[in-house]
């Protein structure tokens, strides 16, 4: 552990690093580096060194090629030309990988996020340091201690609990994970902050520039990339300024300002913006929004919208902003927001909640007025173009671009196609989500402009941003604390200044703390019992209707059935455990059933051969899936008809007989102990134990964010394979059970358990997107699955509805499950 | 000249189907004279069949997000059941039987969007699930049928034939013609693969997703059940394991057709002329008299080689 202890509320414009600093060796010097994507030119001859204990800035317009700067020197991206050097050692940049650039101290915070929000915050340390631990009992709580240390180093009561799942943090909270994450690497020598503050708040960023002039007294290395260019003068030793792929500026902080360094980055509109000067809207325009109820309650009186307004929506990030504009756009009947209009979208999450990635520019744009047509009416391109062409030009979005695919502009552009797609719709409320995130100066004049533009033609636009300074373009702004709107500032009001002040309205000062509801916890956990309870409450009504149920002989009797379907349904989770689902798992226990009830029998050595063939063939359909991206659904079906293929073919119609040894090991019992509840209970063990292990950890990682991982050095196709070696081993296990009690083979032995292993998964408490796996559960549940045709026999009804009994299980507690989910809020 | 080509087959996906029928073919018609104009037909009829849940399935795929209609093979068995219990090969309840058939269709479609849209349960669980429950539906009704026999016009609509071609090719022709229109030009296709790409970004660019995704669910139904009356009406009755290899086939037709099986772009041609050459694939094993298994085997491989050539399209992003 490095992590310096804070002391309290450093100033950020504490006293800068000493000139004698810049006579120390270099840490990392990149030289005459180029690197050209098609015909665009990302760097050109940039050549920079980077001292121990200095704060870089770096600035540059979208598309200067930072990012790309960055990627080469953190093992991402190859150069095409230039050299790097560690500590004055040459870099051979064929060998340089994310992995060799940790290795070396060189740490990135990406721009877009890297958890995995399927593990906990302490998890996601271990996949960044796995270092620290080899496989043993205890190892989360190493890393829950270095990650609870960490964030209280970086930032003083975040309230963020390191056990706590990512997914249930707000994206400002595991901004602040990634960065600690990172800076926690005793390691470290170079932490490159890629747009770190963009969903950080005023304070959080504050203690994040303390941080780091901390950390760089100690002789860390910071580059800091920022648009808030005022961040970047106050934390910065020396700036450097990047356009065209070229470095064009390097600079001590102390001589610089934000005025120069605009007019460095070669914006156009490099004068001043000036302050949006326009008639406030007329207390009579039309009513567009009303906002009642408790959000507005410190005000005291409702608030109303009117068209022809900018209205933004100001405060620390997450107190309420970002849930006001999705209730203006999909308002609840009842609810407290009234709208009265169209209204059109745009989200500052391109990614995420913007672009259609596999269309052009134009498609892009027009599907903001394609979207409200009749199912059946003909969409002509030339038409659209005429309707999508005047907003583009405002933008100043070249037409030329229109049929490049959305993906190939840069973010700015994307974004600039995005408001077209809102603005082209004629809605007459248009609802920005911070639209200008990750956007270069540029680009956001061009924004502004039209938002004035936009209201001016009488619509109503309500903005919500991250950055205070534009909220010098509103009419007027509605300020969030605590999840409640606590001042109004209107025209002359609003500074950045009063914005602060109203920003930090303190908790009590605001009647009932909205985002203080009740959390999914409680629910959550109440979901995980319901594999249980299921599974009891079908046992006690069987032995309650015939006692000997509750037998050695009867448990005996009923679970034998059942050991096949765990065995498949566990290694169904493992599979699900990576997002991915196999159609093909019962029909390969099907296989391994007769290849041990024939070749087994027939000659040992060409038997297990064929075994380990089995294995061999999963491994390396883990590998297709992964090495091509193919979907695993389609791949495992069309295995499935391979291991059924294969098994007809070794057999055409059922018979053999089990192994002798085989037959030997599965008549080992325990006097009083049914053999198949053992062995239920030894196969959910094994299961945990690969579960709970570093490598369970690694797999569930991979199944949330696969990008994320390979970027940190692990080797998706070896884990693919490895996940898929598991399966088909508890598959295989299964098939070789089944040979024992049944005493011999049929290839449809096993052809039924793949759905059921499916159903009992997702019962089990198991989740297919996003990685969550439970092994308990899925016991559990494949045990009650199994158990319900002896159920219903033992009631009197027909096991000709034993299917929809599993189906109706099924549905019903997914459907309560998402009821839970839906209440608590978690419907994202 | 390789970059232009590489386009306009990333473009025109559906162009590897129709390459792969053309090889066959030639194969076929070198190989053995058994292959007639007379098997020909039979492999357009077969294709027929199949084209109606594939062009289903095309559009469940499409709503992204990895969904897939596991219900389809149970859709078309029930349906199958549905027509020969409620016609009893009686041509004045024609009428009746297609109600019942499309009263089956809509509400098996219905459950698994509600499921889907509604509930929020992933699309693959959801039509697991209805799945079970009508293959339960199934087992009733195949205790109930006691009559065979199909109504003539069924019998006409299924096997007969208007200047040598086969009605239920037309017929087929006609559906994959308005869905190739509906995907490719209309309203509904754009919102389709707009969703199918994303919907979080979908919802807010003010497309109504849930409806958009539950037309999807509904026409699977729909189509899967028509395939399931008109094969009753072709094979004379229903059997049990009817729609069984509905699932790989529907699925192999719109991945051979080049629609991407992550969602988002769809190709009506291209599922087309995916569910002919997998047709044309198992008619040349059963001529070259291969085992079951083999054919087993063969199909199986094929969609996984398929699948792998077309991953790095699908992976564009």
């Amino acid at each position: 552990m490095q992590l310096t202890t804070p002391p309290q509320s450093a100033p950020v414009s504490s006293p800068r690093a000493a000139p004698a600093l810049s006579d120390a060796p270099a840490l990392v010097a990149l030289s005459g580096i180029g690197k050209t994507y098609g015909s665009t030119r990302a760097n050109a001859d940039v050549s920079v060194a980077i001292r121990p204990g200095e704060v870089i800035g770096l600035v540059g317009a979208n598309g200067a090629g930072k990012s790309t700067l960055m990627r080469i020197l953190c093992g991402a991206t190859e150069p095409d030309t230039g050299t790097l050097a560690i500590e004055g050692r040459p870099v051979d940049f064929s060998a340089y990988t994310p992995r060799a650039a940790h290795a070396a101290g060189i740490r990135i915070v990406w721009q877009e996020l890297s958890l995995c929000q399927n593990l906990s915050v302490a998890e996601n340390f271990f996949i960044e340091q796995p270092g620290l631990t080899r496989t043993r009992p205890g190892w989360r709580t190493i890393y829950r201690r270095l990650a609870a240390e960490g964030l209280a180093a970086v930032f003083p009561d975040a309230g963020i609990d390191p056990g706590r799942q990512v997914a249930g943090l707000s994206l400002g909270q595991r901004q602040m994970v990634e960065i600690v994450r990172a800076a926690s690497d005793p390691a470290l020598k170079l932490l490159i902050l890629d747009e770190p503050t963009s969903s950080l708040d005023a304070e959080r960023s504050r203690q994040l520039q303390a941080y780091v002039r901390r950390r760089a007294a100690d002789g860390l290395a910071v580059v800091f990339i920022s648009h808030k260019l005022g961040e970047i003068v106050d934390v910065a030793d020396r700036i450097l300024v990047m356009r065209n792929g070229r470095l064009v500026r390097d600079d001590r902080a102390a001589d610089a300002s934000v005025a120069r360094l605009v007019e460095a980055m070669g914006d156009p509109g490099a004068a001043a913006a000036a302050r949006r000067t326009r008639a406030p809207a007329l207390a009579g325009a039309t009513v567009r929004v009303r906002i009642d109820g408790d959000v507005t309650a410190p005000l005291g009186r409702p608030v109303d919208l009117r068209a022809g307004e900018i209205v933004g929506l100001a405060g620390l990030e997450g107190s309420g902003q970002r849930p006001l504009l999705h209730a203006i756009f999909e308002p609840d009947k009842n609810g407290p927001v009234k709208r009265f209009g169209d209204a059109s979208f745009v989200s500052g999450d391109r990614r995420r909640e913007g672009v259609f990635a596999l269309w052009s520019v134009l498609d892009n744009a027009a599907i903001g007025r394609v979207a409200h047509w009749p199912a059946l009416k003909p969409v002509s391109r030339p038409e659209l173009k005429a309707r999508v062409r005047p907003w583009t030009d405002r933008l100043g979005l070249d037409a030329g671009r229109l049929d490049n695919g959305i993906l190939d502009l840069s973010g700015g552009n994307q974004q600039k196609a995005l408001l077209a797609r809102a603005l082209v719709d004629d809605a007459d409320i248009v609802l920005l989500d911070d639209p200008t995130r990750g956007v270069d100066i540029g680009a956001k004049r061009d924004f502004y402009v039209v938002a004035a533009e936009t209201a001016a033609a009488a619509r109503l636009v309500v903005w919500h941003s991250t950055e205070d300074a534009e909220f010098l373009e509103c009419d007027r702004v509605l300020v969030f604390a605590h999840g409640r709107i606590v001042r109004e500032l209107v025209g002359a009001e609003i500074t950045e200044e009063a914005l602060i002040a109203a920003s930090f309205t303190p908790a009590e000062a605001v009647a009932g703390d909205a985002r203080n509801r009740p959390g999914p916890r409680p629910i959550a956990f109440l979901f995980q019992t319901v594999p249980f309870v299921a599974l009891a409450g079908i046992f006690a009504v069987m032995a309650s209707i015939n006692p000997l149920v509750a037998s050695s002989f009867g448990i005996d009797l009923l679970l034998t059935p059942a050991v096949a379907l765990v065995l498949i349904a566990l290694a169904q989770m493992f599979v699900v455990g990576g997002s991915e689902i196999d159609l093909g798992a019962g029909a390969f226990a099907g296989l391994v059933n007769v290849v041990s009830a024939t070749l087994l029998v027939v000659s040992p050595a060409i038997g297990w051969a064929g075994l380990a063939g089995g294995l061999v063939g999963y491994a390396l359909m883990g590998w297709l899936i992964q090495a091509r991206a193919i979907p695993a659904i389609v791949v495992t079906l069309g295995a499935s008809f391979i291991w059924a293929g294969l098994g007809l073919t070794l057999q055409p119609s059922p018979g053999g007989a089990a192994p002798p040894w085989l037959a030997a090991v599965a008549s080992v019992s325990v006097p009083g102990v049914p053999t198949p509840l053992v062995l239920i209970l030894l196969a959910g063990a094994v299961a945990v134990a690969i579960d709970r292990a570093p490598l369970g950890t690694v797999l569930r990682a991979f199944g949330s964010n696969p990008e994320a991982l390979a970027r940190g050095g692990w080797q998706p196709r070896r884990y693919a394979m490895v996940r898929y070696l598991i399966a088909g081993g508890f598959a295989t296990a299964a098939g070789l059970f089944l040979t024992a009690t049944n005493g011999s083979s049929d290839i449809n032995a096993g052809s039924s358990f793949t759905l059921l292993s499916i159903a009992a998964i997702v019962i089990g408490g198991c989740q297919l997107i996003g990685g969550v796996i439970a092994p308990a559960g899925v016991v559990a549940g494949a045990v009650a699955l199994s158990l319900i045709g002896a159920f219903l026999a033992s009631l009197g009804i027909s096991t000709d509805f034993n299917a929809a009994v599993q189906g109706g299980l099924l549905i019903l507690i997914l459907t309560l499950r998402g009821l839970a989910a839906g209440r608590s809020g978690h419907a994202g | 000249m390789l970059a232009s080509v590489n386009r306009f087959t990333a473009e025109r996906r559906w162009i590897w189907p129709l390459i792969g029928i053309a090889v066959l073919w030639a194969l076929l018609a070198g190989m053995t004279d058994r292959f007639s104009l007379h098997s020909l037909a039979g492999v357009a009829v077969s294709a027929s069949f199949l084209l109606l849940p594939a062009l289903g399935q095309m559009l469940v795929v499409t709503t992204g997000r990895g969904n897939i209609d596991l219900s389809i093979p149970s859709v078309v068995t029930l349906a199958a059941y549905v027509t020969v219990t409620v016609s009893g090969g009686d041509e004045a309840r024609l009428p009746l039987t297609l109600a019942a058939v499309l009263g089956t269709a809509l509400a098996a479609g219905a459950a698994n969007a509600f499921l889907v849209v509604v509930v929020r349960i992933p699309a693959m669980i959801a039509t697991l699930a209805t799945g079970y429950i009508l293959a339960t539906a199934t087992l009733l009704a195949n205790r109930q049928v006691k009559t065979s026999g199909t109504a003539d016009t069924l019998a006409y609509l299924a096997t007969g034939r208007i200047a040598g071609i086969p009605v239920v090719l037309l017929i087929t022709g006609a559906v994959a013609l308005i869905a190739g229109y509906t995907v490719a030009r209309a309203a509904y296709g754009r919102r389709l693969a707009a969703v199918g790409q994303s919907l979080d970004a979908a919802r807010l660019a003010g497309i109504r997703t849930g409806r958009t995704i539950t037309i999807a669910f509904l026409w699977s139904a729909i189509l899967s059940a028509a395939c399931g009356m008109l094969l009753s009406a072709y094979s004379g009755g229903a059997f049990l394991e009817l729609g069984e290899r509905y699932l790989l086939q529907s699925v192999g037709a719109v991945v051979l057709g080049g629609t991407l099986i992550a969602g988002g772009s769809a190709t009506a041609f291209g599922t087309l002329l995916g569910a002919v050459f997998l047709i044309l694939i198992v008619t040349t094993m059963q001529i070259a008299g291969l085992p079951p298994g083999l054919q087993d085997i063969v199909q199986g491989l094929i969609i996984i080689l398929v699948l792998s050539a077309a991953g790095q399209v699908a992976t564009r992003r």
